[in-house]
């Protein structure tokens, strides 16, 4: 038997009892609902919190060290040269200060870094540029405004405002680029300078609070924090018990683990409710397709008198089986979908609320294997639930069948 | 000539909770190609038996049986159910259509066990459905839209649409009235004029008159030549073997 010919059969049979079979596939709908809009949801809901952590950046590492003495930049060229797996690694230190411009002003938070910072953190530009090295050791005057800084001075942030000049504590800076708000920094408004602007200018501090590192390609990101606190402990000669005291070290990927095992749970707990619903569902399409096959005894009987060998017959049922699950996967995925956005309405509401995230949109994140394990997981419930009513009409006798009343 | 079937010394025994039930008991007969025979008996005399062996549904316990020189009984499942596609045509009472499906796909589904091509099949149900003369206007529709009589001329043109070496009709005007009864059996007469091979079961006397011979079975037996003279005797209207 061909497979067309399998196909019009199929399409034939489940036409005939097209109430009965959408019946059936209810379970199978609900719990490919369930998988489908809690996967696409869990999705956007760990890409959203990513987004706001700003952990896009996978190879970035936080380091914030403890010591007794003061941390110069000097320090983070020798720690440069230590530590290799690091691409690069930046300090940062921070301070307050009034900013004015013609029309406004405000009380800033003042970050003063070194220009590769941005990249480090995955900050995008939304116009000019970072200062430069040269701007970093001549300590010149000239700033980076983020957009929450820009709406705050010209009170709106779609301005063009590179190249204008704002007063730091009555001191003129230029504008050399307006950067993205740094996640949950939302409207306090940053204005960033070279570190050493910001130490001699702004803060009087040549200290580095915090330090960031970038990793290189090739290092290894699930030890790399191992790695950084031992060689951090031999550089500043702490002890090794007090060690864990003085260093913390977050990676981009113990974070976004934290996330995951966070999501996991409920991800268990909607996975058991899924299964649930879909063994029911599987057992319904059992007992439809004995239904059937009693019902067909004597179609069974004249096909075997009309020359169908067994296996024709075990596909036919099968591929009735498979396609009905096949149908619950498809209206199931499509439904999963419209819940997954439904839902991520009111999930986006209760994170902002809940946990203080910034109230960025969850969007739901419905990717290809998601779909194909719905599809698998349809057609593996088609084969396990649809074989024993296929086999048992494959092994009817055809004369007690075409004489069946 | 080689016959067509060559049934010998045929037994069938079936096994059941209730013990043995020995159905055929060394049956032993002989069809020749473009022949209408009838085998005739009364209600639990073996003729269904008979007739599910010739038609590759049911395998005898001990005897063979070949068709067209092929032994039936050393074939597994697989081979006897290409056989039923290729060489046999059924024709049954109660017509056994598939009542969703139309005139056209009745009529083609044995092609589709038979691995017929898809642009030959709808020729070859239209050739066989002006072979029993249902007009083309029901060729569209469902089985179950249609008369007895239109229906039984469906079931003979879905067993002729393989071509078969045989067609085995059981009982096939027993639900049928007498007009219509009389004209399903002048088209399987037309189609033995046309060469093809008629296998027909009845306990109808008057339908064993269409036929070139008729076989009498009792008790799981063909009759003999003298026992079959003595019940012609006492049923004038039942024809003779030869």
């Amino acid at each position: 038997m061909r497979i067309r010919d399998l196909a019009v059969e199929t399409a034939s049979a489940l036409d005939a009892n097209r109430g009965r079979s959408l019946l059936t596939i209810l379970g199978i709908v609900i719990g490919i609902t369930a998988v489908i809009s809690m996967t696409a949801l869990i999705g956007g809901i760990k890409q959203s919190l990513i987004g706001e952590l700003g952990l896009n950046q996978a190879r970035m590492v936080n380091i914030y060290a403890f010591v007794e003495r003061d941390i110069t930049l000097d320090d983070l060229e020798r720690l440069k040269e230590l530590m290799p797996e690091y691409e690069t690694l930046v300090g940062t230190g921070s301070a307050g200060g009034t900013a004015k411009s013609e029309e406004k002003s405000f009380e800033a938070t003042v970050t003063g870094t070194l220009p590769e910072y941005f990249r480090v953190m995955g900050i995008k530009f939304i116009e000019g540029s970072s200062f430069t090295d040269e701007d970093q050791e001549r300590g010149n005057l000239v700033a980076v405004l983020d957009q929450g800084a820009v709406r705050k001075l010209y009170g709106s942030n779609d301005k063009n405002v590179t190249g204008r000049t704002i007063l730091l504590n009555e001191v003129s800076y230029q504008v050399v680029g307006v950067v993205e708000s740094e996640a949950g920094m939302g409207d306090f408004g940053t204005v960033y300078l070279p570190f050493s602007t910001c130490a001699a200018r702004v803060s009087g501090s040549w200290s580095v609070g915090n330090i960031i590192g970038l990793a290189t390609e090739e290092a290894d990101l699930g030890t790399i924090a191992d790695t950084t606190m031992a060689k951090l402990t031999e550089y500043f000669q702490v002890p090794e018990d007090t060690a864990e005291d003085t260093f913390f070290i977050y990676t981009m990927q113990s974070m976004i683990d934290e996330v995951n095992a966070m999501m996991g749970s409920f991800q268990l707990i909607m996975t058991a409710v899924a299964s649930v619903s879909l063994l029911v569902g599987g057992i319904g399409i059992m007992n439809m397709m004995l239904t059937n096959v009693t019902e067909r005894i004597r179609e069974i009987g004249l096909r075997k008198a009309l020359g169908a060998r067994r296996s024709d017959i075990t596909m036919q049922f099968l591929l009735e089986a498979i396609c009905l699950c096949l149908a619950g996967g498809i209206i199931g995925i499509a439904l999963g979908y419209v819940c997954a956005y439904a839902l991520a309405g009111v999930a986006g509401s209760s994170l902002s609320t809940g946990m203080g995230f910034g109230g960025s949109e969850i969007k739901p994140v419905i990717d290809m294997s998601s779909v194909l394990m719905a599809t698998g997981i349809c057609v593996l419930i088609g084969v396990v639930f649809g074989y024993y009513p296929a086999s048992r009409a494959a092994k009817l006798d055809p004369v007690e069948s075409l004489h069946y009343q | 000539m080689l016959p067509v079937i060559d049934i010998r010394n045929v037994h069938r025994i079936y096994e059941s909770e209730a013990g043995y039930t020995h159905a055929l008991k060394g049956v032993s007969l002989q069809v020749q190609r473009g022949e209408f025979l009838c085998i005739m008996g009364p209600s639990g005399s073996g003729k269904s038996t008979l007739m599910n062996i010739l038609g590759c549904l049911d395998t005898p316990t001990a005897g063979t049986f070949k068709l067209e020189g092929v032994d039936v009984s050393t074939l597994d499942d697989d081979e006897l159910a290409e056989l039923r596609a290729t060489r046999l045509g059924f024709v049954f009472q109660s017509f056994n259509l598939l009542p969703r499906a139309t005139v056209l796909r009745n009529v083609m589904l044995p092609l589709v066990y038979s691995d017929c091509p898809v642009r030959e099949r709808e020729e070859r149900a239209v050739r066989a459905l002006c072979a029993v003369s249902l007009p083309e206007q029901y060729f569209d529709h469902k089985s179950n839209e249609l008369s007895g009589g239109q229906m039984q001329r469906v079931a003979i043109a879905r067993a002729l649409v393989n071509d078969p070496a045989v067609i085995l009709a059981d009982e096939p005007t027993g639900n049928l009235d007498s007009a219509t009864g009389e004209m399903v059996l002048r088209t399987f007469r037309r189609l033995r004029d046309e060469g093809k091979t008629i296998v027909l079961i009845t306990h109808d006397p008057e339908v064993a008159n269409w036929a070139d011979r008729t076989v009498h079975i009792r008790d799981g037996k063909l009759l003999t030549d003298d026992e079959e003279r003595a019940l012609i005797a006492a049923n004038p209207t039942t024809r003779s073997t030869t």
